[in-house]
């Protein structure tokens, strides 16, 4: 149990009725640390791309929630991730990204692994130049793998490792979304940024998932995207978002546009979605280009959101990249005094959660109805385990 | 031999692993006893490994077969 057991009561009824979290949920350690397994750990959670480890051998190391983890390619092409420490006795392996040649060298005594995880070396182990014992069984001291998953580019991974399988977890999205299911190609280093934001990173997943906000913090939006042009997504349990049928493709000054995604349907001509997929992935996808927002928990009250943007082919022009980087930048950027404005009034010890409006904010009270629910789950397993 | 030590330690500094596989392979073969030879060796593998060299599979080979490595 955690020192800190806030009051969800209200969180689940209906939305006409609720409150919103209260506010520890977005400023106290101990709730931090609780959600970290509750809302994370437990789930399918967004870590990386693999376009950050683009060829065999590419290794990033990655601190997510203090977890020390290596995204690494292997030599076969496929995407995993791992525990970055040796299995001898628990140093770091990889410092700093880059490319493995061969084997992964622990810098300490030099025990090996491959890049599928395998320990294919303990120098010494047996004494100087014996480089084995019968106590130290390699097929049982390979890397610590955690569970992960690739879809729409972003690098998805359950640390318990008792999540549904992924394509269970995520069947629904990953049917409304089946036209989309083409091969993505990241528009490269122009396609890719970071906002660190002084914020909880569920403030960031709840100012994405509803379009309430749009006229008055986006009002360049309003020319051609109004309010009414937009409708609610929900999923209880899964994902909530915004959907817009307005969408107007982005043109450089010959007129010229991005290649569309192939046969996506007359339906998604001017629609376009925006989804937060449950704890942390903020999806986004149009005729012509699409997006992966990862937010990376830094503390209870900063973020840091990745931002990676993609296309339907390869050769995209870069022109049009940038100038459409440089559109959703702006867009991300004004969103900043909002949701770190929030996090600020979360230390107002007066405020109750707030109350949603019935219409505008379903997709947010969704997203709060998840929390509370994953956070009684794990506080009922933790009552048990006493 | 000192010469070699010489070398092995700017390897080290400089860290040239297709250097550092020569240099230990060429302790091992100078060296007088099997555990020193073999310790050498070990370290010649070792960074062949790391380098993904083709080193490596002989020097396994030579370890393997005097029982020091799987």
């Amino acid at each position: 149990m955690t020192d800190t057991v806030t009051d969800l009561s209200n969180v689940r009824a209906s939305v006409e009725n609720a409150n919103g979290l209260p506010n520890a949920h977005y400023i106290d350690p101990v709730v931090f640390n609780e959600e970290k397994q509750a809302l994370i750990f437990s789930q399918w959670a967004g870590l990386a791309v693999a376009a950050d480890v683009p060829e065999p051998g590419d290794a990033v190391p990655m601190e997510f929630l203090g977890m020390p983890l290596l995204l690494l390619r292997d030599k076969d092409g496929d995407v995993r991730v791992f525990q970055n420490i040796c299995r001898h006795r628990g140093m770091i392996l990889v410092e700093e990204p880059r490319k493995i040649e061969g084997a992964i060298r622990c810098p300490y005594h030099s025990w090996c692994y491959s890049t599928k995880g395998d320990l294919v070396a303990t120098p010494h182990v047996g004494g100087p130049g014996h480089n084995t014992h019968d106590a130290i069984k390699r097929n049982d001291l390979g890397l610590i793998e955690v569970r992960s998953h690739i879809w729409r580019d972003v690098v998805w991974i359950n640390v318990s490792g008792d999540a549904p399988a992924f394509k269970d977890a995520m069947a629904d999205v990953m049917q409304r979304w089946r036209e989309f299911e083409l091969p993505l190609y990241h528009g490269g280093h122009d396609s890719r940024f970071t906002l660190e934001v002084q914020t909880n990173w569920k403030l960031a997943v709840e100012n994405y998932c509803e379009s309430y906000h749009l006229p008055w913090v986006h009002p360049g939006l309003n020319s051609y995207s109004k309010l009414e042009d937009h409708y609610n997504i929900e999923k209880p349990g899964e994902y909530s978002g915004q959907g817009t049928m307005v969408y107007r493709q982005l043109t450089n000054e010959n007129g010229e546009t991005f290649a569309d995604f192939a046969d996506v349907g007359s339906k998604w001509n001017e629609q376009a979605e925006y989804i937060a997929v449950y704890p942390n992935v903020l999806l986004g996808t149009h005729r012509d280009h699409a997006f992966a927002i990862i937010l990376e928990p830094k503390g209870p009250e900063t973020t840091v959101e990745h931002i990676h943007l993609y296309y339907a082919v390869s050769n995209s022009d870069e022109g049009l990249r940038m100038r459409n980087t440089q559109l959703w930048k702006t867009v991300f950027e004004e969103d900043i005094f909002v949701v770190e404005g929030m996090q600020k009034g979360r230390h107002a010890d007066q405020f109750d959660g707030g109350r949603f409006s019935p219409v505008m904010d379903s997709p947010t009270h969704c997203f709060h109805d998840w929390v509370a629910s994953k956070v009684e789950t794990h506080r009922a397993k933790a009552r048990a385990a006493e | 031999m000192k010469d070699l030590d010489t070398r092995m330690i700017s390897a080290h500094d400089a860290q040239d692993r297709i250097a550092l596989i020569k240099l230990y392979a060429e302790a091992a073969d100078r060296a007088n006893a099997l555990d020193a030879s073999c310790f050498y060796l070990t370290h010649a593998y070792i960074f062949a490994l790391e380098a993904g060299a083709p080193e490596a599979k002989a020097l396994h080979a030579r370890l393997k077969a005097e029982g020091r490595e799987a």
